[in-house]
């Protein structure tokens, strides 16, 4: 369907003016929307885009390389502690410590790739789940770091104009990175490191015959994963305007891993479907009631007293993990391409009508 | 191709979130003619669950006062979310109810230092009051701050109480802790070393217990070889639960003594299967079942309004009482002039309020509104409480 | 307080402890050798199963030997769905995708058990009381780690025996090993599977049985020994049960000791350094066999 012509073809990044076209209205339409949603929006949408850069890493490295990481909270963790930490201690300005902050977690990244050369599958998840327990541990028991109640988190210092809300300037500085990183990731994939990495994944052994060198991609992967997911972090230790070691845990890890698994393995506008699921389903089930299951037509009332009997009225809000459990199970037996599965087979279906 | 669909749909996405939202400067003030809206986040789920009661114990307080005519011809209407003690979520809820018409007037309480925190600084820029945050935080009050009036009487406070009282009207020597390694717990230690320091004292032992830990023998054998008298525990009560039941199969037998977060006796009794018997451990709010005429009207309001399975405990009495001293600064607020600013005038004159908490008072610089805390213990059935001492501040 | 006598009951303390760690273990090496996979939702069945134990023990005041047998039931139903209704369903099942239908299966358990049954913790009504001891010498051991470390005992000598001797057990090792070989010799590997899952969740919901009395019944209580039972498999060879079972000893005792002598507040370290170790000196662990897989 999407056949190339040439190389220039496959790397390209925009295929006509059309979409060089679309890309601007994108541009503009982000620009624009802080200024006309109210400031809750704005956080929302800076959220689902630190989350779509955690998608995108995470993916570079379960989707394209074939490995499992349950541990990349940690990675997360890393990037927020150490920028706000360079900010607190060594008095770098935000970027700079952003910057530094991302390539510390790549470190680690590679580190925990190291291991990764010799464990495969099942040991590699428990390595990484081990990994990530530890980071959390370590956060919370370190004095350095703060404590149980995290270090002190520095005003957002950067300000695009004046006149703009902390939110405004927050969502300036995430959603360029955001882009930034989206076509990095996009242009990485399409590139021969991309190729080596799926090269890895299909099958490692013959890609070593063929001189993909096993130790160099999988712990650049690794480690580039790692320093999208730094990144994010970063930039969420001032979204949320306070980090602590609590936040870092394994339920985050699953959660980052399922919106990579549900947007879809390998594939980037996977990742970021998925990411902004979601992070919009985090926030919108948390005021579930059960009179909002009341509201639904014909069986909701019949629904609701069920609910009521059975369930106690006040855990209504475990309703989230059901949800995200059930997406999670769903995805995988119905399609495990995850929502790109679904936007492929919408794309087919239209346009091989009317066949 | 995938390329340009990708972008058609962040573009598409984009416009439909544009379409979506409204626009607003300042964050809107909550208060109409005939309403006041008052918000509370709670962890209704999560590994804070136990604590959701007091989230719905505000609720059924603030009904009550809807029923005595509300406040000078307002009625308060009262919002509440689950935030799973993830300060993400808290933050998140927060700025949604706030931001969205009409708007939040001030927070009531809200369980948990970390979510607190990371609304803190937000509600302070913004300048919404926030009453009676249900945990007992330095940073609260480190630096006092003009919107945010504690009630909540410190751990660091309580904790002197608690060895002082152990040390001159019990004679107990040989005292050790056992204390949670987060925020809270070192709190309370801090309080002990305080306290001791003053009577020239040290612990045998202090055991720090980490946060997910369900296996305790190794702490228990510590405290057990150290000889203490008594233990004074800064713990959750599932530490508590497993700590004692751990010490019965050791037959180990100190006083055990705790802190005001496992005073929900009844409760406590129950999850440790009959072995809360003789504790003494520090109150900050009236006992639910003592006979005081406003316990008695709370408990009516209770039996009529609160949800089915719902328990009159010490976590839903704290709804109340976190959020007595907001209903009375309601009351003093001019009627006409109901601002946010004549709120904070209205809090800060209130001096030695009671009401089922112990004696509140705030003031120009003050925002730690109480201060006392009455040491009680639990009798050998486990379900009668007696009242060991009148109340106390720390100095 | 002698402190060889000190020492010997924090050995005996850590290996009663283990025992339970052992069970979990169990459980999840009986899931791994079959199917190999990797079940996170171990854990939460067990507890929904408690949950259940409870409900009937406290609630409707049933004896205790009627809700025991109930309460495994349960465990091995919740067990049967899992692998009937979603393992089975799965379309692509590699590691990654089995792994994350273990994760949504197991937040969808602990969502509806957290919903029905609440958060406050409550105790559970057990026969063997956690307290009543007896003294041999002047170590002190109460009856409910007798019984813990008795069930860890007969559960893994009775699986051992059972893989290895029986027709089932030897058919579940063949599964594992190729599954479409086995299924050409006439193994019926769907019924093997739907067993495996059914005999693990089974086990792991005695191990939540035996933990609860000793502690509490919330809907957390079965994630920190999940994760210890998961690092004892790890230690002892995830395909070996004799190595699930000394594995969970061995990391009792290790955490135990470490807890007393060293530091409490770090106890929970040391089943992730144990994991480190393991997996970076010998992956398979202390009792497997490695299979290398051919290309």
């Amino acid at each position: 369907m999407d056949m190339k012509r040439s190389y220039f073809e496959d790397v390209r990044l925009f295929g006509s003016a059309a979409q060089v076209v679309w890309f601007l209205v994108l541009l503009a339409a982000l620009f624009l929307f802080p200024f006309l949603a109210g400031p809750y929006y704005v956080y929302v949408v800076s959220y689902a885009a630190i989350n779509v850069l955690v998608a995108l890493g995470l993916n570079l490295l379960v989707g394209y390389t074939g490995q499992i990481s349950l541990g990349h909270a940690g990675f997360f963790g890393i990037g927020a502690y150490a920028t706000v930490l360079l900010m607190n201690k060594a008095a770098l300005p935000l970027l700079l410590a952003l910057l530094l902050a991302s390539l510390i977690a790549a470190f680690f990244g590679f580190l925990l790739g190291l291991p990764a050369l010799r464990l495969e599958g099942p040991y590699l998840a428990i390595a990484t789940l081990g990994f990530g327990l530890t980071i959390e541990i370590i956060f919370e028991k370190w004095e350095f770091f703060g404590g149980s109640t995290g270090p002190p988190v520095p005003d957002f210092p950067i300000h695009f104009a004046s006149g703009l809300s902390t939110d405004q300037n927050i969502y300036f500085l995430v959603i360029p990175l955001t882009l930034a990183g989206t076509i990095a990731a996009r242009n990485l994939v399409r590139s021969r490191v991309g190729r080596a990495f799926v090269a890895v994944r299909d099958s490692d052994i013959a890609a070593s015959c063929m001189g993909v060198s096993l130790m160099y991609y999988k712990t650049l992967a690794f480690a580039v994963s790692a320093f999208f997911t730094g990144l994010a972090g970063g930039l969420f230790a001032f979204h949320l305007g306070q980090i602590d070691p609590t936040t870092f845990n394994l339920m985050l890890s699953i959660i980052f891993l399922a919106m990579v698994v549900v947007g879809g393995t390998a594939s980037i506008l996977g990742s970021v479907m998925g990411a902004v699921l979601l992070s919009v389903l985090n926030l919108k089930l948390k005021g579930l009631q059960l009179a909002d299951f009341a509201a639904i037509p014909v069986i909701g009332r019949s629904v609701a007293d069920f609910l009521g009997a059975f369930f106690m009225e006040t855990g209504m809000a475990n309703i989230r993990f059901i949800v995200y459990g059930l997406i999670m199970v769903l995805i995988m037996i119905i399609e495990p391409l995850g929502l790109y599965g679904f936007w492929i087979r919408t794309k087919i279906y239209w346009k091989t009508w009317p066949f | 191709m995938a390329a340009r669909k990708r972008l058609l749909s962040l573009a598409l996405a984009g416009v439909l979130v544009l379409l979506a939202g409204l626009a607003q400067a300042e964050v809107p003030l909550g208060v109409t003619d005939t309403e006041i809206h008052i918000a509370q986040w709670g962890p209704q789920t999560g590994p804070a669950a136990p604590w959701g009661g007091v989230a719905r114990g505000t609720g059924v307080f603030f009904q009550m006062i809807n029923d005595e005519g509300g406040i000078n011809g307002r009625k308060i209407v009262y919002h509440m979310f689950d935030d799973q003690y993830n300060p993400a979520n808290t933050k998140a809820g927060v700025k949604e109810l706030q931001e969205k018409e009409p708007g939040i007037f001030a927070w009531a309480s809200g369980v948990g230092t970390s979510p607190g925190l990371a609304v803190r600084d937000y509600l302070m820029e913004n300048g919404v009051p926030w009453v009676g945050p249900a945990s007992a935080s330095l940073h609260w009050i480190t630096p006092p701050q003009k919107y945010l009036f504690a009630v909540y009487p410190l751990y660091f406070d309580e904790a002197q109480v608690l060895v002082r009282y152990l040390v001159e009207k019990k004679g107990m020597k040989k005292l050790a802790v056992l204390y949670a390694s987060d925020d809270y717990g070192k709190n309370g230690l801090d309080g002990v070393h305080k306290e001791m320091d003053r009577l020239k004292m040290k612990a045998v032992i202090e055991v720090a217990v980490g946060r997910a830990d369900r296996d305790l023998k190794s702490h228990i054998m510590k405290l057990k070889e150290s000889g203490a008298e008594a233990v004074l525990m800064w713990v959750n009560p599932t530490h508590a639960v497993i700590a004692l039941k751990t010490a019965a199969a050791m037959k180990y037998e100190p006083q055990w003594v705790s802190s005001s977060t496992l005073s929900d006796a009844p409760l406590m009794m129950q999850m440790s299967g009959g072995l809360w018997k003789n504790i003494i451990y520090t109150n900050f709010i009236e006992l639910p079942d003592s006979q005081t005429p406003l316990i008695k009207k709370y408990k009516a309001a209770f039996d009529k309004y609160a949800q089915k399975g719902e328990r009159f405990g010490v976590f839903f009495l704290a709804g109340f009482g976190f959020v007595e001293p907001m209903v009375e600064g309601f009351k003093r607020t001019p009627k006409d002039a109901f601002t946010r600013d004549n709120f904070v005038k209205a809090m800060e004159s209130i001096k030695d309020y009671k009401g089922i908490m112990g004696k509140i008072s705030f003031g120009p610089d003050k925002r730690q509104g109480q201060r006392e805390v009455f040491v009680a213990q639990t009798d050998e059935t486990g379900t009668k409480v007696k009242q060991l001492s009148e109340w106390m501040a720390p100095d | 307080m002698d402190s060889l006598l000190g020492l010997v009951q924090i050995f005996v303390g850590g290996l009663t402890v283990g025992s339970a760690y052992s069970l979990i273990a169990l459980a999840m090496v009986i899931i791994y050798k079959t199917s190999e996979v990797l079940n996170f939702a171990q854990g939460d069945m067990a507890m929904a199963a408690t949950f259940f134990a409870f409900s009937l023990l406290a609630t409707l005041g049933l004896p205790f030997y009627a809700a025991l047998p109930a309460a495994l039931l349960f465990a091995v139903l919740i067990g049967l769905g899992a692998e009937f209704l979603f393992l089975r369903r799965a379309k692509e099942p590699n590691l990654l995708g089995l792994i994350i239908i273990t994760l949504g299966l197991e937040m969808i358990i602990f969502g509806l058990a957290s919903w029905k049954w609440g958060a406050d913790p409550k105790d559970l009504p057990f026969p063997v009381s956690p307290w009543d001891t007896i003294q041999i010498g002047g170590l002190i051991v109460s009856y409910l780690e007798l019984l813990t470390v008795a069930t860890a005992v007969v559960v893994a000598a009775g699986l051992f025996l059972f893989f290895r001797y029986s027709k089932l057990g030897v058919a579940m090792k063949a599964t594992q090993l190729n599954r479409n070989v086995a299924r050409l010799m006439g193994i019926r590997t769907r019924r093997i599977l739907l067993s495996a899952w059914g005999l693990s969740a089974g086990i792991g919901a005695l191990a939540g049985l035996l933990i609860a009395p000793g502690g509490t019944v919330d809907p957390y209580m079965m994630w920190d020994p999940m994760m210890k039972g998961f690092a004892s498999a790890v230690l002892g060879g995830m395909t070996s049960l004799p190595g699930a079972a000394l594995g969970g000893c061995i990391l009792g005792v290790v955490e135990n000791l470490f807890g007393f002598y060293v530091s409490t507040e770090f106890k929970s370290v040391v089943p992730f350094a144990i994991i480190v170790i393991v997996l970076c000196l010998k992956p398979s662990g202390l009792l497997a066999r490695h299979y290398v897989r051919k290309v």
